[in-house]
């Protein structure tokens, strides 16, 4: 009995501090303080839980996540996201719901050279979301379009999600994990588009114009700066010449120049980017901080263990196992923010499915795709207040629409999870 | 106690600004020695990894201090505003607890630990007191910050 009650703790207390409206980060380091106090003496449970804080953030690859973010930012102000719509918008235009598409492909290509999915929803969903209203969508409809489709760009690389999991797996290789990335992503997107098509044409949206091939040229010649940062930070980190927070590094100046060269970032707005994106870090910081400490926590009471001899206690096929953590997860991601979910629940999975044979580098494709449905869903999905709070809508309203593309997402999980050359097929070709 | 906290406001966002600015051209300094001078720079690896926990940790206080932490307020948002209140404040001490012990207290201790020590960081040789000592001032910041949030709290 007496075994049990560290974990009882660390649940109960979790639980309890949640629902009073704890943020999340502080919910997760309170509980492992009172879990630690449990186990050994109290002073010595204070200093192990800020060291393990601060050790926690000691990583040189984490450097990539605040770097990411801040070209991201750059993006968005600097005048990328309108130029890559506007490509967007030549190759995909003429399409029954031309707008949702353009949407979905703007949010790939984002995806592709930037590494957060806010980013993404903010700025399609500000540019975009007014154009759909003009053209009769529905709102609602252009709000769940346009937070699935952000998602996709945690998926593909550059990706911090995937950071998070290497570190999280003990250093699962980041190039293969980028490279594993993008079928999964496209596949994802294509699934989404699908959707979009068939609903436009119950819904009788309008075809947008066709483009002619000199205007295709044109946009593709605008946004190739852009898309050619794709080329340096991916290009860079596959072929072993940058590291990924180095490759990030060079991101942030590319954008900074673009920027510049575009004339929309100034000397003078530089310091407002700067804290934007350092703020943005510190929320994502502090819940790996914290995440890390508990994640240390429970291999210390061997919770993993436990888990780990339960899960294969029920089965050990490797069909059923899987099919168990993807509902596990589904369940999390809804309750749990996707950097915390994967530092907490790598270390106890990842041993599990690596018994049963699985690549780590296939099953961190799997969890990110996993919790990417999470964002999309209430009470804590991010992606999701930002695309309502950018449209002024509201969640309820905005569910109905976002259930087929719901389903399109799990249909591209299971085949994700159950066609391992789907995500390994690319980094062997590359010798990872 | 509004103009002070504004005062720390204003001052924590320049820090960040400053740490973040400098994050960036260290990381680009290592890659401009690496390939332009083809002689690494040895330093900024470790560097990196210190703004690094500065950031994290005084951001914490930043963000503390804003309210930006993301939490999930579906119980509290249909309680009565009376429990709403109760659990509003709650929520306010088990944060100034929770800095207080673990980063005040835990963090001093983690400092006055690598000081008796004597650590230093393998490549800088900085004392590593200097890298810990951002948790106990964050620590102190949140106390502050949350305090005044818990008076506004129950005095509504």
């Amino acid at each position: 009995m007496m075994e049990y009650i560290p974990i009882l703790v660390l649940i109960l207390s979790f639980i309890y501090l949640l629902s009073i409206g704890t943020p999340v980060a502080w919910s997760i380091a309170i509980s492992s303080t009172l879990t630690m106090m449990v186990s050994i003496p109290m002073i010595p449970a204070l200093t192990t839980v800020s060291q393990r804080m601060a050790t926690g953030l000691d990583s040189f690859a984490l450097l990539a996540i605040p770097f990411f973010v801040l070209s991201g930012e750059l993006m968005n102000r600097g005048g990328i996201a309108h130029r890559l719509i506007a490509f967007a918008k030549t190759i995909v235009g003429a399409f029954p719901g031309g707008l949702a598409l353009i949407n979905v492909m703007a949010a790939m290509l984002m995806g592709a050279i930037a590494g957060s999915a806010m980013a993404s929803a903010s700025a399609m969903g500000s540019i975009l979301g007014p154009e759909m209203e003009k053209e009769g969508y529905s709102k609602e409809f252009g709000v769940a379009v346009n937070i699935t489709s952000a998602t996709t760009g945690l998926i593909i690389p550059p990706s911090n999600v995937l950071i998070v999991y290497s570190l999280a797996s003990g250093g699962v290789s980041i190039a293969a994990l980028f490279l594993a990335g993008y079928l999964p992503g496209i596949l994802t997107g294509l699934f989404l588009m699908i959707v979009a098509v068939i609903w436009a044409k119950k819904k009788n949206y309008p075809l947008g114009k066709r483009s002619s091939l000199k205007e295709v040229f044109k946009t593709f010649w605008e946004a190739l700066p852009s898309l050619l940062l794709l080329v340096v930070v991916i290009g860079g980190i596959v072929s072993g010449i940058f590291t990924a927070t180095e490759a990030s590094a060079i991101a942030v100046l590319y954008t900074l120049i673009l920027g510049f060269i575009y004339k929309e970032i100034n000397v003078k707005s530089l310091p407002k980017i700067l804290l934007d994106s350092s703020s943005t870090t510190a929320i994502v910081m502090l819940l790996i901080a914290a995440s890390m400490s508990m994640s240390w926590v429970m291999s210390y009471e061997n919770i993993p263990q436990s888990i780990s001899d339960t899960l294969l206690g029920i089965s050990d096929n490797r069909i059923v196992i899987l099919l168990i953590i993807n509902l596990i997860l589904l369940f999390v991601g809804i309750f749990m923010d996707m950097t915390p979910a994967v530092l907490i629940f790598t270390p106890i999975f990842l041993p599990v499915v690596t018994k049963l044979g699985m690549d780590p580098t296939h099953f961190g494709i799997i969890m990110v795709l996993n919790l990417c449905i999470g964002l999309c869903t209430p009470p804590v999905g991010s992606v999701l207040f930002v695309g309502v709070g950018v449209a002024k809508t509201t969640i309820q309203k905005v569910i109905k629409p976002l259930l087929p593309l719901f389903l399109a997402m799990v249909v591209a999980l299971f085949l994700v999870t159950y066609i391992p050359s789907l995500t390994l097929w690319l980094p062997k070709l590359f010798g990872y | 106690m509004e103009a002070l906290k504004n005062k720390i406001d204003y001052l924590l966002g320049n820090a960040l600004v400053v740490i973040m600015g400098f994050m960036v051209i260290n990381v680009l300094w290592q890659v401009f020695t690496r390939f332009i001078l083809a002689d690494p720079s040895s330093f900024t690896d470790e560097l990196a990894r210190f703004l690094m926990i500065w950031l994290g940790v005084l951001g914490a206080a930043y963000v503390s201090g804003k309210n930006l932490h993301v939490a999930i307020d579906v119980i509290p948002m249909r309680s009565t505003s009376s429990r709403r209140r109760r659990m509003n404040i709650m929520v306010d001490i088990m944060i100034i607890l929770f800095a207080f012990a673990a980063f005040v207290i835990g963090g001093s201790r983690l400092v006055y630990i690598s000081i008796v020590l004597g650590q230093h960081s393998p490549s800088l040789q900085i004392p590593m007191a200097f890298v810990y000592v951002v948790i106990p001032i964050s620590g102190l910041l949140i106390v502050f910050f949350k305090s005044l949030k818990l008076n506004n709290d129950s005095n509504i």
